[in-house]
């Protein structure tokens, strides 16, 4: 518990220091949120300015830092120019279309890519092994901005098949019955959900694959099989089990992504998550809207690999840390 | 060079002209209200609270929801009333020294929560522009009005400082009327952080409905007052931030227009059975700007403080080459700092020619010769310089890459640089540039050019960004703004553009047209250049044409 603790502390310095570098920096970057409607003659100067002022921009960094500060320990993360309504509102309003989103497609990816990853290492070096390392391999190295707008037109253009992005139908009576509602939001979350497991269950097989070797070559899986244990017993129980520490750890960095979003894909597909909020905030130069999400994008990173750590010393109990006397400290 | 000649558009064009209209004696059937106008866009408003409103997305918005007390025609005459339509107002009386007019409110009118739309709201608008805490655009352009008089209810006497040609047009066409029992009490510094500026209410043709960010965005025509309702059931605005995404939703059927086709996305809508192409003249323009002043020294710029250099660069470049290159013919070449829809433009400016071999000649005589590294110099200054472009902007990059190249041939070295939009703002703002690829939205009266190309500009802070100066322009100009009658302004304005034509701060390149995707079942009217959402309310579907989306709101498609 006490390491535990003491993780978690370190977790809260490492997101103080993100999120004040974050602060720091998107304020040194050029332009500021009142830049745009640059072809709009009637905004002068001295109104950017009285903007500025109301927003409390006006100040040094140092000034605003402090304001800021203070604003979040009231539980205030500022007001978001972008969106016109407090950042802790925009958070809230996207945070649930990413968790939707992130939530079906990691789970499906990371069952897609293990299973993948499984048969590879199983069938070793034979056609079907090398025919799906290859197709991962395609997977892995796909843009994703390119695979969004091909699955895009594929699924909703051509075969029309699919919406054309979303995250519900904006004719979807409002009396609609909840069945309905779902239906609907699975009916536009198909695509997305599609080319983020390519994206990721690529890599994921490729870890499960490689770990699955190494652990099929170990001396208690040999072991196992001379005292006559059936081998899909074998494999399961002594080898794939073992195995799973480098794929958890790929899931505990990919969490963030939950609330992250992928900004790309929830672009493509007008996906009103996390990732499309951020990248409004960041080229709007929304500045207490970045910073919101990356506090919380930060703060998902500590939960997340502190997850992992905790999943992989569950799996592998050789995964605890040891303390000075080389005893070892469970988390 | 990638170009989409292939596709030759001059032909499809002339179907889109035969295919657009659809006006053959309708029923009385056929013409029942209803249906639904999906419109794929994507960009969202800022707010809809018509006074702070910035994007041109609230302004789409906020021009169904509320009411002007008249409306511009379509010819855009801004110079006393001619032309205007009635709005808000049915009627209005000049005062014999034209120093008050006097609007008559339709006593129909309601605002959409049932109360009537009284003179006093038209007064209380005007305060809320006009007040420094509403930190409103608009204010500017309402800078001749002196007071708002309530004479009865249904009376608003608007007085002016002082009689201009444009002060009609300035508190008829620019103020939005808004209820005064709705925002009386809001504090007028946290106007943009109201409920009203999320969830709006006006007395126009549509009411508002729902609004979900980064989704959708739903009116419904109004239907409680006793005045002539919309064509229309509802109009919804879908959200799809990637322009390619927002033009497919069009494409696949799933909304109805799109109003920012790419030009390698015309092909598709000619081919398709259920899209026409509408292509609209607009009061864009596009031009490489000089900046006259070395940001570093504040002193005349060593390359571009020079107009025998600047009008040399401009006889260089093909710009009619660069517009058919870029937007084929869904641009015309501008001619200078307006664009023909314009009443202050001059269709008979005759722009600096193309003519490399007097431009080069043009170069030497100003001490810029050849090296041999075929590049230019003078008092061992290379002539080189930087363009300044958004790389956000498809069109805007390949006119910086094709005037790179022309540059080249001339013996400049020019380098692209492209940044992100906050970025490109920011140096423009501050005027360190040394060119730039920009392009102006104006309002459609004359006075749009005093913001963007006088001396006053010029000063800190002003729009002026190349800082450029020239007394005898601003002269006419001032001169055309003073003038009554139109023949008047636009000789001082004809003035005024070849001045600045000769003076070249700027190689103008094009005035892009709008070009739109629009269902065929769409039956549109009222397009203005500067609004080609003005008639919605007037547009319909035909019964016989509707589809399942056309059934009123809550009824199962």
């Amino acid at each position: 518990m006490r390491a535990l603790i003491q993780r978690l502390w370190h977790g809260l310095v490492v997101v103080a220091i993100v999120v004040t570098a974050t602060f720091v920096l998107v304020r040194l970057a050029p332009g500021d949120p009142f830049v745009g409607a640059l072809d709009n003659a009637r905004l002068t100067p001295e109104l950017r300015a009285h903007w500025r002022a109301v927003y409390g921009l006006d100040g040094s960094i140092g000034t605003q830092y402090l304001h800021w500060i203070a604003s979040l320990l009231r539980g205030d993360l500022g007001f978001s120019t972008s969106t016109n309504q407090p950042v802790a509102h925009a958070i809230a309003q996207a945070l649930p279309y990413t968790v939707w989103l992130m939530g079906i497609a990691l789970l499906l990816s990371f069952a897609f890519g293990m299973s993948l990853g499984a048969v590879q290492a199983a069938r070793h070096d034979r056609l079907s092994d090398r025919s799906i390392g290859a197709i991962t391999l395609v997977g892995a190295a796909l843009p994703d901005f390119w695979l969004s707008l091909v699955v895009l037109l594929a699924g909703a253009r051509w075969l029309r098949l699919f919406p054309v992005g979303g995250a519900s139908d904006p004719l979807l009576p409002s009396a609609a019955s909840a069945l309905t509602v779902v239906a609907d939001r699975l009916h536009h979350l198909a695509l997305p959900v599609l080319t983020l497991i390519v994206l990721i269950a690529a890599p994921v097989a490729r870890q499960q694959r490689v770990a699955l070797l190494d652990k099929l070559g170990a001396e208690w899986v040999r072991t196992a099989t001379a005292k006559g244990v059936a081998p899909f017993a074998v494999f399961r129980r002594h080898a794939w089990r073992t195995a799973l520490g480098p794929v958890v750890t790929l899931g505990g960095l990919t969490l963030p992504a939950l609330v992250g979003g992928a900004v790309f894909v929830e672009r493509v597909f007008a996906w009103p998550g996390m990732g499309l909020l951020v990248a409004t905030a960041i080229s709007s130069r929304d500045y207490h809207l970045v910073v919101g999400c990356v506090l919380v994008g930060a703060m998902m990173v500590i939960i997340g690999s502190t997850a992992a750590d905790l999943l992989s010393q569950r799996l592998d109990p050789r995964a605890a840390q040891r303390d000075d006397d080389g005893q070892r400290v469970p988390l | 060079m990638p170009s989409f000649r292939t596709v030759r558009l001059l032909p499809l064009l002339a179907l889109v002209a035969c295919g657009g209209s659809r006006d053959t004696a309708p029923t009385v059937a056929a013409n029942a209200p209803g249906g639904t106008v999906v419109i794929s866009t994507p960009g969202e408003p800022d707010n809809l609270l018509p006074p702070i409103t910035v994007s041109q997305a609230g302004q789409q918005v906020e021009a169904l929801l509320f009411e002007h007390l008249a409306e511009i025609g379509v010819g855009l005459n801004t110079m006393g009333d001619a032309g205007f339509m009635p709005s808000l107002a049915t009627s209005w009386d000049w005062a014999s020294d034209s120093l008050s007019i006097a609007f008559h409110l339709d006593p129909a009118a309601r605002w959409h929560d049932g109360k009537p739309v009284r003179a006093a709201d038209v007064a209380f608008s005007f305060v809320l522009y006009t007040d420094p805490k509403t930190a409103s655009p608009t204010a500017t352009l309402l800078t001749n009005i002196d007071s708002v008089a309530v004479r009865d209810s249904l009376t608003a006497v608007v007085w002016f400082k002082a009689r201009k040609p444009e002060q009609f047009f300035d508190i008829a066409d620019q103020m939005f009327v808004l209820p005064q029992h709705l925002l009386g009490t809001v504090d007028r510094a946290q106007l943009a952080s109201s409920p009203f500026a999320t969830r709006p209410v006006g007395s126009g043709p549509f009411r508002f409905v729902r609004w979900a960010q980064k989704q959708a965005l739903e009116l419904a025509a109004d239907t409680t007052g006793g005045r002539r309702r919309a064509q229309l059931d509802r109009v919804v605005y879908s959200v799809a931030p990637d322009p390619v995404t927002a033009f497919t939703r069009v494409a696949a059927g799933e909304a109805d227009l799109f109003e920012a086709v790419r030009p390698n996305n015309v092909a598709d809508v000619v081919a398709s059975a259920q899209l026409r192409l509408t292509v609209l003249p607009s009061l864009d323009y596009t031009y490489l700007g000089f900046n006259l002043v070395d940001a570093a020294t504040n002193k005349p710029h060593p390359i571009f403080g020079d107009r025998t250099v600047r009008r040399a660069l401009t006889m260089a470049t093909d710009r009619r080459g660069i517009v058919t290159n870029i937007y084929d013919t869904l641009a015309v070449q501008a001619r200078g700092p307006f664009t023909m829809k314009l009443s202050s433009a001059d269709s008979t400016l005759v722009p600096l020619p193309y003519a490399p071999d007097s431009a080069a000649a043009l170069l030497d005589a100003a001490g810029w010769l050849r090296g041999a590294d075929s590049l230019r110099h003078k008092g061992g200054r290379t002539l080189a310089f930087g363009i300044l472009v958004p790389s956000t902007s498809v069109a805007r990059m390949r006119a910086a890459v094709l005037l790179q190249e022309q540059f080249r041939k001339i013996g400049a070295d020019v380098k692209v640089e492209s940044t992100d939009f906050g970025t490109f703002g920011s140096r423009m703002a501050s005027r360190t540039f040394e060119t730039i690829v920009n392009q102006w939205s104006p309002d459609p009266g004359p006075s749009s050019v005093v913001d963007v190309w006088t001396s006053a500009a010029a000063n800190k802070g002003g729009n002026n960004m190349g800082s450029y100066r020239n007394p005898a322009f601003d002269a006419q100009v001032d001169s055309g703004l003073a003038a009554f009658a139109p023949a008047d302004m636009r000789r001082h304005f004809a003035t005024a553009w070849r001045i600045i034509a000769d003076d070249a701060p700027a190689i103008w390149l094009a005035e892009p047209r709008r070009v739109m995707a629009i269902q065929k079942r769409i039956v549109t009217t009222g397009m203005r250049p500067d609004a080609w959402w003005a008639g919605i309310a007037q547009w319909r579907i035909p019964v016989d044409q509707r589809i399942a989306r056309d059934a009123p709101a809550g009824v199962t498609r």
